[in-house]
């Protein structure tokens, strides 16, 4: 099964773990991505300000290249990227007077037809728990992961509708499927602070600490989490928070699609665990 | 926190937040779970709460707080209002009449050399877009 696949900003640079480890193990579940032939940044957040057009242009240029793709579906794995190809095509879709707007601007005719899908929702639903779990020959038992959704993936529930907006457990479905333990701990959908880390680094210091402290008191010894920037987030403070507070335990945070690469049992080097602040290697490869 | 609701700037400034949103903000009950439930409260100087009633009152002291900026548009107040408003809207609005004024918090020479160069290309774009005029 082919599905075309928006990357993003970010994948292709700061995020490369990420994209190979999604590309690397949907592949080695049966889905190809294909890589959109041309696309831009979808402009990252939403405009939440009715006026702002503009804002939407972007993610509504992507969406109608997407459509000109087969399959009807659009892949993309980075939360804000989902959560903006997502509520723009819900606009494309159901505010008649913005969708004149942006295919005038854009010249094109696009009505909203692509589903934006997430990877996780392409385990459950296209290649199924049952067939991750045949897959996942790499035994990951007694290993205790907190999932973190964070804030883009599941919010406005109304328009997102990609799991329960309080408790989402589509994460955790896939790190049962593939033998891990699943720790439940009560920040899974709080924000880690977001872009505030380039303008009010304590917002997100204190978010970082009480997220993370949350997990390890229930005995979690990695995050999983879909978003380069949570990621970013929760893995570069670890150090600053430990300058603070001693007593404060170290965590490695990875992406879902790592963790699911190494279960499958994809080379360890294609996976990029190289690349995170908190070294994950010790706990996940034995080093 | 009393306002003359008669007065002109400040039946404008309703006026501006309710076009920019298509929120209704006289619906808020004050019942605090935008609060209560807030990313950011912790370094905002007035909660969300608060600013919903500076918004209904027309409070223009709601365009100066630090408040606005600290919103990292997370929708958890959004997402549990009990009233259905979109608080999220609101702050965006407060955010974008000073923003389309030339007010802005997030100075990109301000930003510390080793963030800028390790942090994720969708914070800048994200950051710039919310924060920057």
């Amino acid at each position: 099964m082919r599905i075309p696949y928006f990357p993003g900003c970010t994948l292709h640079s700061k995020a490369k773990g990420l994209d190979d480890s999604t590309r690397g193990s949907l592949a080695a579940l049966g889905i190809e991505l294909t890589e959109l032939p041309q696309w831009t940044c979808c402009g990252t957040v939403f405009p939440l300000a009715q006026d702002n057009y503009i804002g939407m242009v972007a993610a509504a240029r992507i969406l109608a290249n997407a459509a000109k793709e087969e399959g009807g579906k659009l892949v993309t794995v980075c939360s804000f990227c989902y959560h903006v190809l997502k509520r723009v095509n819900y606009v494309i879709k159901n505010n008649l007077e913005a969708r004149k707007k942006l295919n005038d601007y854009l010249e094109e005719n696009y009505a909203g037809e692509i589903e934006p899908v997430h990877p996780l929702q392409i385990c459950k639903e296209n290649v199924g728990l049952d067939a991750i779990r045949d897959k996942a020959t790499r035994n990951l038992k007694g290993l205790k992961v907190a999932c973190y959704y964070g804030c883009m993936l599941v919010r406005p529930a109304s328009e997102m509708n990609f799991d329960d907006p309080e408790n989402p457990t589509i994460m955790e479905e896939l790190v049962s499927a593939i033998g891990a333990e699943v720790v439940e701990y009560s920040y899974k959908t709080t924000c880690c602070g977001s872009y505030q880390i380039l303008y009010d680094n304590d917002l997100v210091m204190q978010k970082v600490e009480e997220i993370l402290n949350s997990a390890t008191a229930k005995g979690a010894e990695a995050i999983i989490t879909s978003c380069p920037l949570c990621q970013f987030n929760l893995d570069w403070s670890q150090e600053k928070i430990l300058q603070k507070n001693a007593g404060f335990q170290k965590i490695p945070v990875l992406y879902f699609t790592q963790l699911l690469g190494l279960a499958l049992e994809l080379p360890q080097e294609s996976l990029g665990l190289d690349q995170h602040y908190v070294d994950p290697r010790p706990l996940l490869v034995g080093a | 926190m009393a306002m003359d609701l008669s007065s002109k700037i400040s039946r404008d400034l309703i006026e501006r937040i309710k076009e920019i949103s298509g929120q209704n903000a006289n619906l808020c009950m004050q019942c605090g779970t935008c609060s209560a439930s807030c990313t950011g409260r912790e370094v905002m100087d007035f909660p969300p709460r608060q600013v919903m009633r500076m918004i209904q009152l027309g409070n223009t002291k709601a365009l100066n707080l630090k408040s606005i900026w600290v919103c990292s548009t997370c929708l958890i107040c959004t997402a549990r209002c009990p009233r259905g408003i979109d608080i999220a809207r609101l702050m965006e609005a407060l955010r974008v009449i000073n923003l389309r004024q030339g007010r802005e918090v997030l100075v990109a020479e301000k930003i510390p050399l080793e963030l800028l160069t390790e942090v994720p290309q969708m914070a800048l774009t994200s950051g710039f877009r919310k924060l920057s005029a």
